[in-house]
């Protein structure tokens, strides 16, 4: 009997710690997690940092130097570029090897293998979409600069270095959650990353549904709705710009009946809400007499923090800003002589293509009239469970067909967004030196060098702004553009045709660009590269112009501008939409017919100042009105769910309010009645009204913006507990301070050149990327209040400063 | 005594060792001294538990209990500035139990032994 109770108290024992040391499910491991040595306790850090730390690293050629500034900002000094990236490696691992290492994985379809096979689509997806593809070819060319090949090679040893120094209680949180170890970093990990941001700032398009607004309403309305040029626009080349180049020769466009036929598809349409703004003034409107720049570049936030602020010096280079967590050099910075920035350019740099397979078997495939191979590339996908699952990519000459109908998943939301049997073209599949530009420019020191530094970048296209110490400011829409025929791929194109495929780019040396234009100022907001002069096709749309309106109208007026006044227009929170639409809307609302809670909010919103401030009640109200006017005017037309479609764009919407009162399209075609604009704008207002009554009670504080919005700033992989709280704060996509629910600015720059450089920046969150470091989020409020932090830059590796709170040697082996 | 024993050990160990080394030295010691399976469950519940604490004492205050409270909010505790504590007992009794079985275990096999 005691043998029975001894025996089954031993099993009990053995089970339970073997529950207790595994992860279930999406529980951690428990015992093993709560366990105060080697669990999540020991990732509590201490507020205070220690004054010093001496480590020997195997690896350096000479001794590093690095200060750490209040934030714990590193400000690394090396003796040579080798050293520079290692140190630079080394520091963002020990703040960000979780990030780096989940995004890796994510980008290249590798997360099933630490959460298991509820990853696996996602990762089907990435492989199929070509992401590991990309960088692979990425790589090749890239590897071929030896001044490249140091740097990556430089900056994955350094990563190595911190990864190989860590015991398995060092780890971050995240790997213990998980329940997994980080692994070593390669130089592709770097160019992975780069193609994520290629993934989300252009990887969106719009083909599918424009596809099937053709074959519903043909050419001419699809023309009518979805004009090649906005009816407002403000483009980022000042309108009347000379191109100082004679254009090479555009290739015809094929003849219309040409184009593929109407698909039964959904996608996922061009997301707004990523963008951003970056300008430079002259030193002719500025106080000093030198020119400043500013940039934020707003995007889906997160913590751990987008980006790794950090100053970066040796022999040839002392440049200072914010890093890609993964990838060497800055990307948005400045250094003694110049500044320099970006934003997305919505060039079109992704296409669809109709593929004709010979048969089932996917060997060859129709193109010129003749019978092409098909490639294959075989994915193994390894899940946490031990198994693998295999997955085979059929590759054209166009690139990865995305889903052939066997291989598409039935319950996978981004898999409904790809077409059936399409070959995807993409530019961020091609070989590219894109690193190569941020390294030149955080060594520039003019113009020329400027220019030299963009001749390295392919994409994701950006508008590089730049200001230098000798008084040059420039703007640039730069990357890889395709050479087409006017319109080409706003529709599917014909992958047999080689009339339809790219041809070539558009010389690089063609980009549009300006160099102190006449107004003093340049600046861009994702809107149109240029007016319709420009001598090339880059795409039909891109983000409403209200914010760059707002931007040129200020900066326009500006004279004697400084740091604060350019600050100041960073968190503008005016609505240039509001401005166009809203006493339309109020004109045309029957006020005779509200009740009272609808007659006091008609009230509020008339009276609204068009700021998209925390607390203005009017803002909630404009915000709800007009984005339920869009609905019910679009979607009797445009919601056919068998027939996804998207919706015309704001601007369309506001040249039909305003212009065309009498358009079929407020007729809701559903209805036996025939709608009228006043009926919708009427409608919709009461529902404005009605829903912030049912979330908030009757009118009063508890409507203000802020509360709508909700901005906060999740966790990378949405753990609960490691987000930000919701913050109270203004702004909305169409003010230049343009934040949201969880989109906004990752990054504000503010940097006046001058014989004294001083730069400014905050970005929402903080350098750690430990959710048990207070440098986790420290800046998140200082960001959310629009304040911004002075930026530490050290000129030399024994200057004195007070914000200086740690310094590190790191001595060679 | 046994409490004493099992606590000091497992610190000196648990510095080198992963968390489950506690198991092994809550039976062996519990096999060698417990007097009865209440004295040995409970010893080696209570030295894990209060080690266990006392360990997560010093991590956590120099932190001001930040990460305490987010893994709170991560177990889905209501929000408070008090979570960490729930969190702390939390480990505290995981520990204690993983030992205290173990520590059990060893008295009953101990017992078994004996008849033999």
């Amino acid at each position: 009997m005691k043998i029975v109770k001894a025996v089954i108290s031993v099993l009990f024992s053995l089970l339970l710690i073997y529950t207790l040391n595994n992860k279930f499910g999406d529980i951690p491991p428990l015992a093993k997690f709560l366990d105060p040595f080697s669990g999540f306790w020991a990732n509590a850090e201490n507020k205070v940092q220690a004054s010093e730390n001496n480590l020997i690293i195997e690896g350096l050629k000479e001794q590093v130097e690095i200060h750490f500034d209040d934030q714990m900002i590193p400000h690394i000094f090396a003796k040579n570029d080798h050293d520079l990236y290692f140190a630079q490696g080394y520091l963002t691992a020990k703040d960000r090897l979780w990030q780096m290492d989940f995004q890796t994985r994510f980008a290249s379809g590798r997360l099933s293998e630490v959460v298991g096979p509820k990853a696996i689509e996602l990762d089907r997806y990435q492989r199929r979409m070509g992401m590991s593809f990309g960088a692979e070819n990425m790589i090749e060319i890239a590897m071929k600069d030896p001044e490249t090949n140091v740097i990556m090679n430089a900056y994955a040893a350094g990563v190595n270095a911190y990864i190989h120094s860590l015991k398995p209680s060092q780890y971050p949180i995240e790997f213990k959650l998980l329940n997994y170890e980080p692994e070593d970093w390669k130089p592709i990990n770097s160019a992975l990353l780069l193609k994520l941001m290629s993934a989300t700032l252009a990887g969106g398009s719009n083909e599918f549904y424009m596809n099937n607004i053709l074959q519903k309403y043909g050419p001419e309305i699809t023309k009518n709705l979805f004009p090649d040029y906005p009816f407002r626009e403000d483009p980022i080349i000042p309108v009347g710009t000379k191109w100082d180049f004679d254009p090479i020769n555009v290739p015809k466009m094929p003849s219309l009946n040409e184009t593929t036929a109407a698909l039964n598809i959904n996608t996922k349409e061009k997301e707004e809400g990523i963008g951003s703004n970056n300008w430079a003034v002259s030193g002719k409107k500025t106080a000093s007499g030198y020119p400043i720049l500013a940039n934020d570049p707003h995007l889906d936030l997160t913590l751990p923090s987008i980006w790794y602020q950090i100053q970066l010096a040796s022999t040839d280079v002392n440049a200072c800003g914010v890093s890609i967590p993964g990838s060497p050099g800055i990307v948005i910075g400045f250094n003694k002589d110049v500044a320099w920035g970006v934003t997305n350019v919505g060039a079109d740099v992704l296409d669809w293509y109709n593929i004709k397979f010979k048969d089932s078997s996917k060997k060859e495939y129709w193109f010129n009239n003749k019978w092409l191979p098909v490639k294959k590339r075989i994915e193994n996908i390894k899940i946490s469970n031990g198994q693998t699952v295999t997955d085979t990519v059929f590759y054209t000459h166009h690139g990865p067909v995305v889903y052939t109908s066997e291989q598409r998943p039935d319950n996978f939301t981004k898999a409904n967004n790809i077409p059936t049997g399409h070959a995807l073209k993409w530019v961020a599949h091609m070989g590219s030196n894109d690193i190569r530009t941020f390294i030149a420019l955080n060594k520039a020191k003019n113009y020329t060098d400027y220019r030299k530094a963009l001749t390295y970048y392919n994409a994701p296209a950006q508008n590089f702004v730049f200001a230098s110490f000798e008084n040059d400011i420039a703007i640039t829409p730069n990357g890889y553009f395709p050479l087409k025929w006017e319109g080409q791929g706003k529709f599917i194109l014909d992958g047999t045709k080689p009339s339809h495929d790219w041809n070539g780019r558009i010389p690089a040396e063609h980009n549009p660009t300006v160099k102190n234009p006449t107004r003093n100022f340049v600046s861009s907001a994702n809107q149109f590269p240029s007016d319709q002069s420009y001598p090339y096709y880059l795409n039909w749309e891109y983000s409403g112009y209200e914010r760059s309106l707002r931007i040129n109208k200020r900066l326009s007026v500006m004279t004697q501008a400084n740091v604060d006044s350019l600050q100041n227009l960073q968190n503008d929170n005016y609505s240039i939409l509001a401005e166009n639409i809203l006493s339309t809307l109020v004109e045309l609302v029957d006020t005779k017919k509200l009740n009272a809670s609808e007659r006091e909010g008609f009230n509020i919103v008339s009276k609204w100042n068009k700021f998209f401030d925390a607390n203005e009640i009017g803002a909630s109200i404009f915000e709800l009105w007009h984005k339920n006017l869009g609905i019910q005017i679009w979607q009797d037309d445009f919601g056919d769910p068998k027939t996804p479609m998207r919706y015309p764009s704001r601007d369309r919407n506001v040249q039909l309010l305003l212009n065309e009162p009498n358009a079929v399209w407020w007729d809701n075609v559903k209805t036996a009645k025939k709608e009228t604009r006043g009926d919708l704008v009427n409608s919709s207002f009461k529902f404005a009204i009605d829903s912030l009554q049912r979330k908030f009670g009757p009118i009063d504080s508890d409507w203000a913006w802020a509360n709508l919005k909700k901005t906060h700033v999740p966790h990378l992989a949405k753990v609960a507990g490691f987000g930000s709280k919701i913050l109270y704060n203004g702004g909305s996509k169409t003010s230049v301070n343009a934040t949201s629910e969880s989109n906004g600015p990752s990054w504000r720059m503010i940097v006046a050149l001058g014989k004294e450089v001083k730069a400014y920046g905050v970005f929402p969150g903080g350098e750690s990327g430990n959710p048990g470091s207070h440098y986790y989020d420290d800046m998140i409020d200082t960001w959310s209040e629009g304040k911004l932090n002075e930026l530490v830059y050290l000129k030399l590796k024994d200057e004195k400063s007070k914000r200086i709170i740690s310094t590190w040697k790191l001595n060679k082996k | 005594m046994l409490v004493l024993i099992i606590a000091i050990i497992s610190l000196i160990l648990q510095f080198f060792l992963p968390w489950w080394i506690i198991a092994p030295i809550a039976f062996s010691l519990s096999f060698g001294m417990a007097k009865s399976g209440k004295q040995a469950f409970g010893s080696a519940f209570l030295a894990i538990f209060l080690l266990w604490v006392a360990m997560g004492l010093i991590q956590t205050l120099p932190n001001e209990n930040i990460l305490a409270n987010r893994v709170g909010t991560m177990l889905s505790l209501p929000d408070s500035s008090f979570n960490w504590i729930i969190v702390l007992l939390l480990s505290g009794i995981i520990g204690g139990l993983a030992s205290g079985f173990s520590g059990l275990s060893g008295f009953l096999f101990k017992e078994a032994v004996k008849k033999i």
